[in-house]
Formats: C-alpha cells, structure tokens, sequence
C-alpha cells in the first residue's frame, strides 16, 4: 500500500508535467490544427533565458517574467513567419518546418550556452524534510506544488476559453476558420496569439520542470523525453480538449509508474518505448483520443 | 436620388485562374429587398463572397454610404454594417447555439449591449432559445440556417446578404424564414440582399431584381417587371 501510493504519487507529478507541456501543444493544435513538434524546445530555450537571468543574480521567479515574454514572442513571431506562410502553400510542409525549429534551436541554444549541464534553481520548495507522509507515503511539497500549479492552470485556461472574448474567438477558429472570419474575428492574429499564449505557457512550464525531471538539470536533451510523454498524454486526451490533456497527462504518468514499478522488464529505459506504443495504439484504435472532437486528418 | 447604401461596381473575380464574376454591379439602397436570380454555376454565391469580403476581387470598387471601401476584408465589412449568411450555414458545430451568438457579435464594440441583442433574436427565433446551451452541430437543418441568420444579425448589419437559405429545407420552414426576414426588414430596416434557387419566395418579398447567367448581369429591374416577363417566368419560375 505504501509502495503503490508512493508510485502514485510520483506518477501524479511526472503526469503534472506532461500536462502541462500537453496543454502547449492542445492550444496550439486546436486553432491551427498542427501538432508543434518544437513545443518543448520553446520550452527549453525559454528555460536557458531563465536560467541566464539567474547567473546574473535574478531570483528564479523573476528571472521567470521576462522568460514567459521571450515564450510568447518566439511563439507568435514562429506561427506569423515560419509556418503560415508554409502552411498556405503545403499542410504537411508544417511538419517538417517545425522538425527545423525543433533541430534549429537545439542547436541555438548549444551554440549560445554551450553543452555542458548547468544547474538549475529549484523553484518550488524542496530538502530533506519537506514532505507529508500519507498512509505510509512520502508526498514531497515540490510534487503538491507542481500538482497544484498544473490545476491552477488547468483552472486559468478553461476560464479564458470559456469567459474571455479571445477565448472564445479562439474556439471559433478552432471550429470553423472560414465561418470565424466571416463573423469578424481576424483569424490570422488570433492563430498569432494562440502560438504565443502556447510558448509561454511552455516557458513557465520549462522552468518548473527541469529540476523534476532527470537529470535534474537543464541540459540540451533536456525536452526530449518531455516532449514524447507529452504528446502522448495530448493524443490520449483528444489533442483539442484541456480535459483530455489532464486526463492523458495524468493517466500516462500514473499508468508509467505503477508500470514501470511493477512490471520489471518494462521499467526504465523502456518507459519511453511504453508512450511510443500508447502513441501508436491510439492513432491505430482512437485517433480522436478520449475527449477529442476532431479526427485527426492533417496534421 | 439619394445615396445607396451599398454599391459595388465592376466586379471581377474567381478561383485560381478561372473568372466567374465578370464586370458584375450591384447596387442595394437603404431598407431595400434585393434578389438575385440565376442558374446554378451563375455565379450567385461567389458574388456573395465578394461583397461580403470573404473571397478577394480581382477588379472593382466598393462604397457604403457613398464612399470608398479602401481594404476589403470580413471584419472591415462586418464594420461597414454588411453581414453574409453563407451557404451551408457555417454554424460553428462544437460551439453552444449562445457562443454562435457572441461570435457574431466579435465586430461590434459595445459589448454590453450585445446580451440584449442575444434576446432579441432569441424572441424571433424561440427555438434557438430552446436551444441556448446545446451544441450547435446538434441542431436541425432548420434549426440551423436561424442560427446562421441570427448570427449574422448579431453584427447589426445594415445589409444582411443571404446565400440560398431555403436550401435543403422543409417548405414550410422555409415559408417561415422568409417570413421572419420580411418582419426583421420592415422593423428593423435591415437591406437584404438574397440569393435564391426559390425564385417564387425571393421575388414575394423583393422590390429589385438582378438576373445574373454566367457571370454577367443580363438584366435587371423591379420585381414587378419580373414577374411580368414571360421568358422569366418560364426560366425561373417554372410556370
């Protein structure tokens, strides 16, 4: 019971991650429908930037704001630049524009900071005795921390979707471009936002990230196993439903966990191999995922 | 003469290479019923598309009020007071029949009295309000092309452009479309521009006439002088 719940709970907050990192690539593929394969090197560079700031003697929660502009910026100028102009001419083109940015800046972030690990701060409160025990189970605060951020977000999203005009343009263009133009939204800028809302949120996500997740430092690999389980969680969840990301995230980190922790043979090194084959599964038996309203026709 | 409300002159436009409108010209006044008849592949809906900013001409001039209508885009147009019901509906499937409403609404600046122009048409069109919190794709064919409409009215428009509305749907509910556009022309002085296959219906409640066959305007006048006209009669009408 107490090794169950102790594998639960490191599930919950691996699954936090991928949540979070989905959640970029849901509001991203519900307004333009492209799964943006650079989404953790958003992420990653972001992170470098907050880590720059950071050696420069800037608290890792400041160090963070100019981080999340930086996100944005990279997001909006990426969607206005590089891939509506491809997208007009070739749909699939898209997938391989973001294959480049993905490449490009890995590749910029090692020219630029270099390939050694550097150590990041820790954001959210951790040492020796920063825990609860529940039934047994250690339950650290940087895990109810990360869990709790992720809702926090969660919470943030819907309510923008749902109460704000933006929002609710951008479930319109999801819906139906041409119609959405035709009532007045401006379709382009709102495609401009949604890639820069997206890398942001990827910024912010960065950061919290890459103390939790190994090595525990920020490195140029470091988006690399983040990103696969979090797209595993989207394609789960249905890639346009902020549920379904939940639901996928949540349930991939559990389900690695106890996995991982009681099927000998497929811990470790296979973990990875496990979320390549809930990937292939889904797109085999349920393309639309578990909340999804969309097929997935083009990506 | 007073200035029309709307006017769009030599307008030449198409799809990758292939013209479809050529030197086409409409004029629509305030409060006006105009219709446009035509065969299929005439060119009616890609008119529409035109002048409701969607599809980009390749030559002519818009003007509102008399004046110039520089860029041509849907939102600019939407502020110009001109607001298309496609053909198809185009309702946003997985939207709820309210957030249809308020997107509608995204070209108007006061926002507060958009909830009320939510009720208003929710009280032309009760069903819709039935309706309010369901998923638009769930609706009905009928149910649908009163969405399409009071979406479009949700912008305010002084021109209401309408693209085969009775397509697909029961002749009564059809007869109760018309009928519901006729009131909203007479109280709200909304023109309307409608495109139409039921040239019998259009021609009840237009005062003008454009016939448009392969991409030209051959003839036009009043619906009077239409309905007269033997050759249109037998064209159109069919008897």
């Amino acid at each position: 019971m107490e090794i169950l719940l102790s594998r639960v709970f490191a599930g919950a907050t691996s699954g936090s991650i991928y949540v979070l990192i989905a959640l970029c690539l849901v509001i991203v593929f519900r307004s333009s429908s492209t799964i943006n394969f650079a989404q953790g090197e958003f992420a990653l560079f972001t992170t470098y930037v907050t880590w720059w700031m950071t050696e420069r003697g800037i608290h890792v929660w400041l160090a963070i704001v100019p981080a999340i502009l930086v996100g944005f910026l990279m997001g909006a100028a990426a969607e206005r630049w590089l891939i509506r102009p491809v997208k007009k001419r070739d749909e699939t083109a898209v997938l391989i524009v973001a294959l480049a940015l993905f490449t490009g800046l890995n590749g910029l972030d090692g020219w630029i900071w270099g390939s050694d690990d550097k150590v990041f701060p820790r954001m959210l409160p951790s040492g020796e005795g920063s825990y609860i025990t529940i039934a047994g189970a250690r339950l650290h605060y940087d895990s109810i921390a990360i869990i709790a951020i992720m809702f926090a977000v969660v919470g943030g999203l819907t309510l923008f979707f749902n109460r704000t005009s933006m929002g609710l343009q951008m479930r319109a263009v999801a819906a139906n471009p041409e119609s959405a133009a035709l009532c007045g939204v401006r379709v382009g800028r709102v495609l401009t936002l949604s890639w820069g809302l997206s890398a942001a949120l990827s910024a912010f996500a960065g950061a919290l990230l890459i103390p939790l997740v190994p090595p525990g430092q920020l490195g140029l690999a470091g988006m690399f196993h983040v990103l696969i389980f979090a797209t595993a969680a989207a394609l789960l969840g249905g890639l346009d439903s902020v549920k379904g990301a939940v639901v996928g995230g949540l349930g991939l980190g559990i389900g690695l966990a106890l996995v991982n922790g009681y099927v000998g043979f497929l811990g470790g090194s296979m973990s990875l191999t496990v979320a390549l084959v809930v990937i292939v599964v889904i797109l085999l038996v349920r393309p639309t995922g578990l909340f999804g309203a969309r097929r997935l026709e083009r990506v | 003469m007073s200035t029309p409300l709307f006017t769009a002159e030599n307008l030449v436009a198409g799809y990758g290479g292939a013209t479809v409108l050529h030197d086409v010209s409409v004029t629509v006044d305030e409060h006006e019923v105009v219709v446009v008849l035509g065969a299929n592949g005439a060119g009616k809906s890609t008119l529409l598309s035109v002048l409701a900013g969607q599809l980009p001409a390749l030559q002519g001039s818009f003007t509102v009020d008399g004046k110039t209508v520089g860029q041509i885009r849907p939102d600019i147009m939407l502020q110009h007071g001109i607001s298309l019901v496609p053909q198809g509906r185009g309702t946003l499937a997985p939207l709820s029949v309210l957030d249809n409403m308020r997107v509608g609404a995204i070209s108007r600046s006061d926002r507060r009295e958009v909830e009320a122009d939510i009720d208003r048409w929710f009280s032309v069109f009760p069903r819709l309000a039935e309706r309010r919190d369901q998923i638009a794709g769930t609706l009905s064919g009928g149910e649908q092309q009163m969405l399409a409409i009071a979406r479009a009215l949700m912008s305010r428009p002084r021109l209401l452009l309408c693209d085969e509305i009775s397509l697909g749907l029961a002749p009564v509910i059809i007869q109760g479309l018309f009928e519901t556009l006729r009131e909203i022309n007479a109280e709200s002085g909304t023109a309307l521009l409608l495109v139409e296959q039921n040239a019998q219906l259009a021609l009840d409640i237009a005062s003008r006439v454009y016939l448009l066959e392969v991409g030209h305007v051959t003839a036009s006048g009043t619906a009077e002088q239409f309905r007269a006209d033997d050759s249109i009669r037998a064209a159109y009408l069919g008897y």
